[in-house]
Parts: C-alpha cells; structure tokens; sequence
C-alpha cells in the first residue's frame, strides 16, 4: 500500500517533468486559461444588452416619437429610422433583431378612439434573444403607452412587481460565462492531456518498459491523472483568481474557495479518467482525435453551461445526467460560486463526479493489460 | 571517371550536434559504391543530402551533374533519384497491398496504368513477390519488406539508387537474397549507380567502392581490398577499428569469452514450456520450449518479425502466452508475480527511457520503483554510473547522446536493481563495432563474475557466435537450439551465417523461381499535367485506401457528425419549459390564490411545494432546487380591492442569467394579462386601445430546434473535416513515410490537394447525411436555395479541411496537431459564430474572431437558406468571404509545408 502510494507519486513526478518540457502545450494551456478565458466572458452575453433596434415610423407623430425615445439603453441600442423596405433587408440580413413599427395615423387613431395596433417584427432565428428582447420591449411600450393616456393616474398594472435577482443582482452573463469558459477549458484541455500521454507512451514504447517494472497499472494510471490534474487544477484556479475575480471582476460568495477547489478536483480526475478510458479503445492519435471532438463538444455544450438543462427533452437530460460529469460540475459551480452552498447542498453533485470518476477508472484498468498487449 | 555525386565542403548541424564536418567525397558513378560506419557517424545525413530530401546548410552537392542548392536542379534530377530511407520498410504503406503500394510509387512518378501494370508484373516477378500481390505491406516479413521497397525504389528506372541501411534487421537468408537481387538488376541497367549505406562490414565486402566514415568525417575510401591493405588486416571489420582514429580505440580490445563454471542440479534460471501466442488468427509464436540454465548468455537469432520480440515479453510477463507457461527459477511466471518482476531486467529493442529526464534522474527513478533501500540508493546509482562508465554524463539528457551511449545507459538501467536474468532485445542494433564489443565484454562479465542468466536477441553473427547456446527463430518457430559451434558443424558449414542459410532454407523449401525479369517499355512520355494530375491523384487513391482500411477512424469519420447532430441538435434548446416554481403566499386570500394559479396554469412553470417562509426559500434557491419564487404580502388582497397597486416580490434565482431573463419576461407576461383580466372583471375599462402584435418572423413557431439544427451544421463541418485532415500531414512526417513526398517528382501543391480531396468528400457526404437527417428528426422549414446552400458547403469544407491541412503542415506531433485544432477552432466557433449568441450582439472582439474564422460566415449562409428563404443573391458576400478563406488556407498551407527536411 506504502509502496504503491511512493510508486504513484515517483511516477507523477515523472509526468510533471514530461508536461514541463513541452512547451507548446504549456503555451497552450496558458492562452486557454487566461486570453480564451477573458475573450468569451468578455465578448458572449446571453442577457438582453444593447440589442439592435430599428424603428419604421409611418406616423411620425408626438406618440410615435415619444415611444422611441423611450427606446433606450442599456437593454436596446439608441433605435435607427428604416424605411418598410429597409427594415425587411435588415431583419433578413440579421443586422437587427427587433423592428417597431407604427402604423399611418397610428396616434390619431388612438385619440379619436379607434383601435390602433403597433407592431414589433422579431428575428426569430436568433433564439437566445428574440424571445426574451421581444417581451421586453412589449412591456417598455405597453408602460409608456398607459403613462401617455393617463398621465398621472395609476400604473398600467395593477400589480406592482418588485423583482430580485438572487445571486446575482443585475443578471450579468459575464460572471456565468467566464466561470462556464473555465469549465469548458478544464474540460478539453484534461480530456486531450490525459488521453495523450498515454498514446503518446505506447507509440514510444515506454509504456513497456514501466511495465516490466514492479509498477502495477493502476500506480501508472494513477500517476498520469494526478500529473495532467494537478496542472489542470493549479491553471484553473489561477484562472479564477487572477482572470475571473481581479480581470473580468466577479464577486466570489465568501469562503467558497477551498469547496470549489475540492470539487473542481473531483472533476477533473473524472474527466482525466473519461479521457484514459478513451485512448484504451484506440490505438493511433488519429483515431483518439476523430473520437475526442465528439465527446468535448457533447461534453461542453450539453452541460447545462450553454443553455439550461430543463430545455434538454427528459432523455437527453438524464443521459447526459448518468454519462458525463459535466451538469454536475455545471450545477455544483453555481451552487458554490454564486450561491455560497456549504458541502451539505451539493454532496449529491459530488458524489455523483466522483462515482463516474471511479467507474471509468475501474473500466479503463480493467482494459488497460489487455490493450497494451496488442 | 564520372561521378554519380560530388560533395564540396559539406558540413552539416542538427542544433548544436555536427552531423557532418566539412566532407569533400566523389562518389564514382555506373557502380556500387558503400559508405560504412556506425551509426549516427553522419551516413544518412550524407545520403539525405544527396538525394535532395535535407536541406544543405553549407558546401556544395552535386549528383548526376546538377546542383543540388538549387530548386530547379531538384526537381530535374527527382525522376532520376530513388531513395529508400532507413528502417525496415519505413516508406511502405502498411495497409496497403503490394501491389497498391507499387502502384502508388508509380502514380508518383507521373505513369500510365499500362505502364504501371507491367512494370509491376516484372518487378514482383524479378524479386519473388509474384505470389503475394495482395498481401498488405505490414504484413510482410522484414525481407520482404525490404523486397518491397525496393521494388517501389525501382519502378522508374532510375539512374542513382540511393539505398540507407536496407538490410538492418534482416536475417543473414533475405540478406543474401537481397544483394543477389540487386547484384541481378545490376546486371540488367549497368547504367545505374548505386549507393549504400551499411553497418554490416562483412557485407561491404561485395562493394567496388567503399568510404569509411567516422564522427562526421570520412576517414578512408577505395575498394574493399585497398582499405584492407591501408589498415593491414584480415576483414574489413577489423580495417575500420584500425582506420579509427588513436583516442576512439584506444579502449577497444577484443572481446574474450571465459568459459562458464557449470553449476549441476538447480532449476534452470528460464524455462519455457511449449509458449504460443496467436493475435487474432495470426500466430506470432508457435509451441517455443527451450531451458536457459542459470549464469549462461543464450542468443536468440531470428528476422524481423519472427516473433523473437514476443518471446521475449513473454518472458518477462509484458505479454500473457495463449498456451503454454514461462517458469523462473522454478516457478511459474504470473503477470501480476511482482517478486518475479524485481529478479528480471528488461531492455527493449528501441529506446525506451524517458528523454525528459537526464542520466541520473532515470537510474534515480529506476532505483526507486524496483524499490532499492532508500540509504543504498545514492550509492547503487553512483557504482553503476562508475561501472557503466557514465559519470560523466550523469547531467545530460539521453536525447542528445550517440546511439551507443544510449544503449549502454539502458543496459545500466536494466541492471540497477542487480537483476538475476537479463533479457535484452537487439540491444546492439546500429551500434558502432567498438561500442558493441564494450558491450560484449560488459555482458560477459556479467554473465561469469555476477551468475546472471542472459537471454539476448541479434542480428550479428559475431556476437552469435559468443553465445554459450544459441537458437534459430522462424515464423514463430524455434528451428534449431545449440552451441554455435555444433550447430555450424551439424550442418557442415564453413560459418555461422551459412548454418543460419542453411536452416531457414530447409525451412522455407526451395526459392520461388525468379521470372523474367526483361522490361522492354521504355519511359512513355506524357503531358506535364497529366503526369500532375497522376500525383496528386496518388495522394488521393492512397488517403482514401488508408481510410477505408481503418474502420475506428471511418466510423467516427461518418458516423461522428450524426451522433452530434442528434445530442446537440436536441440538446441545444433556448426554450425555457418547466421552471420549478414555488409561491409564498403570505396573504392567502382567494386574490393571492388566483395570482397563483396564473403561473401554475402555463407549462412554462412548474408549481413545486408552497414556501413556508423566507428562510425555506433561501435554502431551497440555494440547492437550486427552486427558480422562481412568488411572495404575496399579507393584505394583498384587501389592497387590490381598496383599488391600490399592491407590491409582489418575485425571486429569480440568477446564476444562470439567460434562464433568469427568460422567467421575468414571462412573469412580465402573466402579471399584465392578471391585471387586464381583473381590471375587465371588475369594470375598470381597458385603459389605451392599443395591441400590440408581435410577429416572429422566420421562425413563427419560434422553436428553437428549427435555429439551431442549422447552426449544428455548421459547427459538426468544422470540426470534424479539420481534426480529420489535421492528422494528414503530421502523421506521414511521425511514421516517416514523408520521405516519399521529399524524394519524388511531387509537388507541394499536389501533395496537400491530393491529401485533402478524400476528407472534402467525406464531408460533403456528412452534409448531405446532416442534412437529411436534420430533416427527418428536426423538421425545420427549408425556404431557400439548396443548391446555393450545397456549393457554399462545398466551398465551406474545402475550407474546414484546409485549417487541419494548414496546422498539420507545421505541428510536429500528433499530439499537437490535434491538440492545436481543438483549441483553435472550438472556442471561436462554438462562442462566436452564432451559434449561441446572434453574431450581431456580440461585443466588438469577440465579432472580429467570429469573422476570422469560416464559420461565422457560413452560419449566416445555413441560417439563411433554411428559415430565411435565400437564394444566391443573398448570400454573394458570405461566399466570397468562404472562398478567400480556402484559398488562404491552401495557399498559406503550401507555404509552411518543407519540401525538404531542415
């Protein structure tokens, strides 16, 4: 048992060794985790922000104006005038997801007491924000509209909602879509480091060669998930501190660091052994890479850190719920980082990494003699 | 006298390594001309440079009149050169038959099929192959492997065979046969020159003209006999250690073998007992028994191939036999037996220590797993340093060492551990006569000081011959078991070598006549295009052939992009259903009860158990158990009636901000509609007149499905096509068959072109497999233009596989071409190409790398013709944008990729 913890950690010093004289790899794992990092948070926002807006107004009327002057940031871009004509050019060519259009005699209508109706032309295509742009921009219109004829009466409503944001106040994607980056580049970059090394040592033939030593698979095994892990790991959490909570400016719930970086462990192990297990059923790079894209892509945007996971149709969501660690690792990082969850609220997301963790190692040594053997 | 090859001043460096200093040699031409030496002296460098496939650093190379510097001169004098490159069979295609390896060479050098066809008849027929046409390469024993090459060398009559090391790691029989072989075509183009590289000075004997080399340096030429005189000795093994200068033998004494004291009555050290193994139906190893007793060197001869290799990791447990047992010392060797492992010392056959770690760092870690005492270590590692003669070198790491060093830190590392059996795989491959006697002697001592059992494997018969026993390996059976000694007087022969003969001959029954070998075809001229288009289309018919015969790779190839379009496709879904839904209602009235029953009425919303109070609330949230959260305020009823605005509080939880906004707006939506219905029930008139109508255009459904199954599309295209062709290049560089490409007429432009056609094809036919199957499960509307829709993709997949071309033509590895393909190409598509976020609210960095790559241009295009209806004029840009990038993949791809090597 001694023995076999000391051949562990010679055989892991080894590893770090081989990860350090690689530079390129090194480069690799740096632009992922910090410029890759700041670049998707910084640039992606699924929250509606500055959305494009064109207005076609036929009425040029005080109503018409007035209602596009309430048109304003920060959820919609300053609106620009279109022609009928124009504005179909452009929603065809997605350079604005939302048109508003007001009717000929749009505001005479309405005082003389007819029923007027105002217009709003959605992009549909662009999913993530012509559903919720378009509700917005209803209840903007509907609000000014009421305080246009009834000046100083009551609201439109007649409920008044106060809504609260937990966890993050003002809903800003940015803190979801960095710490989900960190996720993603933890998850690619520890499927392909650890699948490598070990293609990359039967191709050399120096797999052979430890195992003729008194090494047993499973310290050779162990060796090279805790190597690529510890490198993961470190990366990530400099990453965290250093790109997430000083760069990009996310607020960490207090105390929080030592539990995420307990179960970012846990996840990357599970991964690191997703990733062994995988390069047991093939032989060359090439085929690990034909395999690899699949998996990370399944991995990345089926994890519920690209859209939620109650969209997924029920299958799809407990398939990926038994197969891939990663929703798990999606819904334990929200829990931590955003709402402070102590160990007791997310032990059933852990225990559920570390069971795939131990099921795909368990898979991956009993094939390991037999694949090497060939 | 003419020259087949002039070197002026030839000097050449690997990093800070002389590979060659300064050499001036003419190389006779219309004859065999041999350059010898050990390896790593300089002789592939050499031979390299002289067929055009390394780049010259300094001097001047001239072969058959043309200057070698120069582009022009290279490219005239291609279709005269052949080359084979050192290792067995190392430019051969080991999926391909031999007859479409032939062909493949054939296509390379611009031939007609006719031609090809009967120049193959004649070569197969001239070498003995005749019967295998269709056996695949990597199935073939080492000397026909060899055969083979040749025969590839040969299929355009060339003027200057270039041939490096072609019999190392064959036996003495396919030996013999391949320079009878080239003795006979010799015979049949006494125009052609010939010039060999060997490390075998018993075969340089045969040679008309030799150069010795040594270090970088030629140290002697001339006939074989006129080096004999120079040295004044009896073999030309024993003229080159002479030829060597002062200091290098200095150390060299001949090798003695003491005889062994026989110790009666143990169990022998090795034993194995009628051991086979089969792989599949291939039956490497065939009922092998032998006993090695304790303390004796026993050789194990054998070609490539033979199953020697598989024995022997057999014998040390690497390998479990499929029959039969292996007993050491008497007990049966289990592969679990770690005891067992500790008494072994293993040296494979390529060098197998970690480069990573210096000299020192390996014996340290060697001594550690074979759990040397911790207070004995440092010590063990410093006297086997000593006796390796390795102190010196104890800092450096073994990457940059001479081959023989290498082999004998390899030898010190098997050894650590005071191992009672060595077992040691052609431990002396291409090491130099002086290392491999110091070896020898090494071995030896070994052997008779320490009692350690030896069980080694070579090639040399002269180190056969020091074997206490030997025995003979063929087609993974054991033919003969003996001292040398008895076994070249069993078959009355004169040597070792010719015992050896002797026996595989018995064994393989009479040689397969050799047929006529007359070709009366000469070289049919052809245009210079069609011979172009003939190259490129080997690369083609070969990328293809090799992809069909690796099912892993073809499956994932077709069936990869179904398998993502069916989990992201369905996966990938911005329709937020089913938000747990939980209300405190603090005021229960039946006003605060119908507020209620507005969210759990729609399906958006999923009613879970009522909040008992904030704290309730809290921890529920917290576990993510619960989104939303309704708190109606005691005497929100009463409020409502008294015609006041009451206030609600609605809690989303945020951490997942696009789900968070989607459940406002639909609380949003829910409120209003309340309000207007209780304002109509109870009077109050609607307030403005006013409806507003919002219309989803493209998409009236607004199913998220129809959006994004063509953005899938686009995604799966890139992907896929880019790691499939990224592999091309960057593997034929690590399994060395690039020298083709480097020695050949070929083209850059047609070797790249040629690689990428298949994986175009295959990903058109992904396109085309999407795109039905997203029809069938997805249903999206399709109300553009298919056929834009086919030559944008068409356009789009040249693209996608020229960024794997591009990166495989300057990674190194495997493992960094794949690696960088991922990196590179998933962030930016998968973030921003429109497959999330529409391209249009991207912030401004994130558009321009959207811009940067083909997929955002191509999204636009798929986006549009299914759900926007467009046509070609839609989308004129977007397949400019498309093209220009294949082009400047292609092009750049062109530019990074080396004709010839640094």
């Amino acid at each position: 048992m001694w023995r076999s913890l000391l051949n562990t950690l010679r055989l892991t010093g080894k590893e770090l060794r081989a990860i350090r004289r690689d530079t390129v790899m090194l480069v690799l794992i740096f632009y992922v985790f910090t410029v890759a990092t700041y670049m998707v948070a910084d640039a992606i926002s699924t929250e509606i922000n500055d959305l494009a807006v064109a207005v076609v107004d036929e009425d040029q009327s005080t109503l018409s104006h007035r209602l596009t002057d309430a048109i304003q940031p920060p959820l919609f871009k300053h609106p620009v005038s279109l022609t009928p004509a124009q504005a179909e050019q452009a929603l065809k060519y997605g350079d604005y997801i939302l048109v508003v259009s007001f009717p000929p005699k749009f505001e005479s209508d309405l005082l003389s007491g007819h029923a007027a109706t105002l217009s709003i032309d959605v992009d549909a295509t662009a999913v993530a924000h012509a559903g919720n742009g378009a509700a917005f921009m209803q209840e903007l219109l509907a609000g000014e509209l009421s305080t246009f004829f009834t000046p100083n009466g009551s609201a439109a409503s007649l409920v008044d909602v106060v809504f609260r944001n937990r966890f993050n106040p003002n809903l800003t994607s940015k803190w979801f879509t960095s710490v989900m980056q960190l996720m993603n580049s933890v998850t690619i970059l520890t499927l392909i480091l650890a699948g490598a090394s070990l293609i990359r040592e039967r191709e050399h033939g120096t797999i052979e060669h430890v195992l003729v030593m008194p090494v047993r698979p499973h310290e050779i095994v162990f060796s090279k998930i805790l190597a690529n892990g510890a490198v993961i790991l470190g990366a990530s959490v400099f990453s965290l501190l250093v790109v997430i909570q000083w760069l990009i400016g996310v607020p960490l719930a207090q105390g929080v660091l030592p539990l995420f970086i307990a179960g970012t462990a846990i996840y990357v192990i599970a991964v690191a052994s997703i990733g062994l297990l995988l390069s047991t059923f093939t032989h060359t790079m090439g085929q690990f890479g034909l395999l690899i894209i699949p998996v990370i892509i399944v991995m990345i945007l089926l994890s519920g850190g690209m859209t939620p996971m109650e969209s997924m149709p029920g299958w799809l969501r407990v398939l990926m719920q038994l197969i891939s660690p990663a929703p798990h690792f999606v819904a334990f990082t929200q829990s931590v980082l955003y709402r402070g969850a102590g160990l007791a609220l997310v032990a059933w997301e852990i225990a559920a990494m570390a069971a795939m963790a131990a099921m795909a190692l368990a898979v991956a040594l009993a094939r390991f003699r037999r694949v090497l053997a060939n | 006298m003419s020259f087949a090859a002039e070197l002026e001043g030839v000097s050449h460096r690997y990093g800070s390594t002389a590979a060659l200093a300064d050499v001036t040699l003419k190389i006779p031409a219309g004859c065999m001309a041999g350059l010898i030496g050990p390896d790593g002296v300089g002789k592939s460098s050499l031979l390299a440079l002289v067929s055009g496939v390394r780049k010259l650093q300094s001097g001047t190379v001239t072969v058959l009149g043309g200057d070698m510097a120069r582009t022009a001169a290279r490219r005239r004098a291609a279709p005269r050169i052949a080359y084979m490159p050192q290792g067995l069979g190392r430019n051969l295609y080991p999926t391909l038959s031999v007859r479409e390896n032939l062909d493949f060479f054939g296509r390379l050098f611009g031939q007609k099929a006719e031609e090809r066809a009967a120049r193959i008849k004649m070569l197969l027929e001239a070498t003995g192959l005749a019967p295998f046409p269709d056996r695949p390469a990597g199935k073939l024993s080492g000397g026909m492997k060899q055969k083979l090459s040749l025969c590839c060398a040969l299929i355009h009559d060339p003027d200057l065979l270039i041939l490096d090391e072609p019999t190392t790691g064959v036996d003495p029989l396919s030996r013999q046969q391949f320079w009878e072989l080239i003795d006979s075509i010799r015979a049949r183009m006494p125009g052609m020159s010939v010039i060999v590289a060997t490390a075998y000075m018993e075969e340089a004997e045969r040679f008309d003209w030799l150069a010795a080399m040594d270090d970088g340096k030629v140290i002697a030429q001339g006939t074989p006999a006129e080096l004999r005189a120079q040295a004044g000795a009896e073999t030309l093994e024993e003229a080159f250690i002479r030829l060597l200068p002062e200091d290098e033998r200095a150390g060299h004494k001949p090798v003695e073998l003491r005889p062994r004291v026989v110790s009666a009555d143990k169990a022998p050290a090795i034993e194995a007992r009628h051991l086979t193994k089969r792989f599949g139906a291939f039956t490497a190893v065939d009922d092998v028994s032998f006993e090695i007793p304790e303390g004796e060197i026993f050789g194990f001869l054998g070609s490539n191939g033979c199953g020697k290799t598989t024995t022997m990791k057999m014998m040390t447990g690497l390998l479990d036999p499929t029959e039969g047992e292996t007993r050491l010392f008497g007990e049966e060797l289990k592969n679990s037996d770690m005891q067992a492992r500790l008494r072994i010392g293993y040296m494979s056959q390529s060098f197998s220590l970690y480069t990573e770690l210096t000299v020192r760092q390996n014996l340290e870690l060697h001594a550690k797993l074979y759990g040397v005492a911790p207070e004995r270590r440092a010590a063990r590692v410093n006297e086997v340093l000593a006796e390796f003669e390795l102190d010196e070198i104890a800092r450096e790491m073994p990457e940059s060492l001479p081959l023989g060093i290498r082999q004998r830190l390899q030898l010190a590392v098997a050894t650590i551990h005071e191992p009672r059996i060595l077992i040691l795989d052609e431990p002396t491959s291409g090491v130099d006569p002086v290392a491999r006697d110091a070896f020898w002697r090494k071995l030896i001592s070994l052997s008779r000081d320490k009692g350690v059992t030896i069980f080694i494997s070579t090639h040399f018969m002269n180190e056969a011959a020091r074997c206490d026993r030997i025995s003979l390996m063929h087609a993974g059976k054991v033919l003969a078991v003996g001292r040398p000694a008895d076994l070249v007087a069993e078959r009355g022969a004169q040597t070792l070598e010719a015992a050896f003969i002797g026996y595989l001959q018995d064994a393989l029954g009479p040689e397969p006549a050799a047929g006529n070998t007359d070709f009366d075809g000469a070289r049919s001229p052809r245009s210079p295009l069609r011979q172009s288009l003939t190259r490129l289309w080997a690369y083609t018919w070969r990328e293809t052939l090799e992809l069909v015969r690796d099912p892993i790779r073809l499956f994932f190839a077709l069936m990869g992009p179904v398998i993502l379009l069916i989990t992201v496709g369905y996966g990938i879904s911005f329709d937020v259903d089913d938000l747990s839904f939980a209300v405190l209602d603090q005021d229960q009235t039946p006003e605060s009860r119908r507020l209620t029953e507005q969210f759990s009425a729609i399906r958006q919303f999923s009613e879970e158990m009522p909040l008992t109070g904030t704290g309730d609330m809290t921890a529920r949230m917290g576990k993510g158990e619960l989104t939303v959260a309704l708190e109606i305020p005691n005497g929100f009823g009463r409020e409502l009636h008294q015609g006041k605005v009451p206030e609600v509080s609605l809690w989303i939880d945020g951490s997942m901000p696009f789900r968070a906004e989607t459940a406002r707006g639909y609380a949003l939506g829910l409120l209003t509609y309340f309000s207007e219905v209780y304002a109509r029930e109870n009077g109050s008139a609607d307030s403005t007149g006013v409806s507003i109508e919002t219309r989803y255009l493209f998409n009236q459904a607004f199913k998220s499905t129809n959006a994004i199954m063509p953005s899938v599309v686009m995604l799966i295209l890139i992907m896929i096509p880019a790691v499939m062709s990224a592999i091309g290049v960057v593997r034929e560089v690590e399994t060395g068959t690039i020298a083709n490409f480097r020695s050949t007429p070929i083209r850059k432009i047609e070797f790249l072109l040629g690689k990428q056609i298949p994986y175009i094809v295959i990903a058109t036919l992904n396109f085309w497999m999407l795109f039905a199957l997203g029809m069938v499960l997805f249903r999206p509307p399709f109300t553009g233009s298919l056929v834009a829709l086919a030559a944008v993709t068409l356009l789009y997949v040249i693209a996608t596989t020229g960024i794997g071309q591009l990166i495989s033509s300057f990674t190194k590895t495997q493992v960094s071409a794949v690696f960088a393909v991922a990196v590179i190409t998933i962030i930016p598509t998968v973030n921003f190409s429109g497959l999330i976020v529409p391209i249009s609210s991207l912030q401004p960095s994130g558009h321009a790398l959207g811009l940067a790559f083909p997929g955002a241009w191509y999204q636009t295009v798929s986006m549009g013709t299914f759900l926007k209806g467009f046509g070609w004029a839609d989308i004129g840009v977007n397949t400019l944008a498309i093209a220009g990038f294949a082009l400047f993949y292609i092009v750049a791809a062109v530019f990074a990729l080396r004709k010839q090597e640094a």
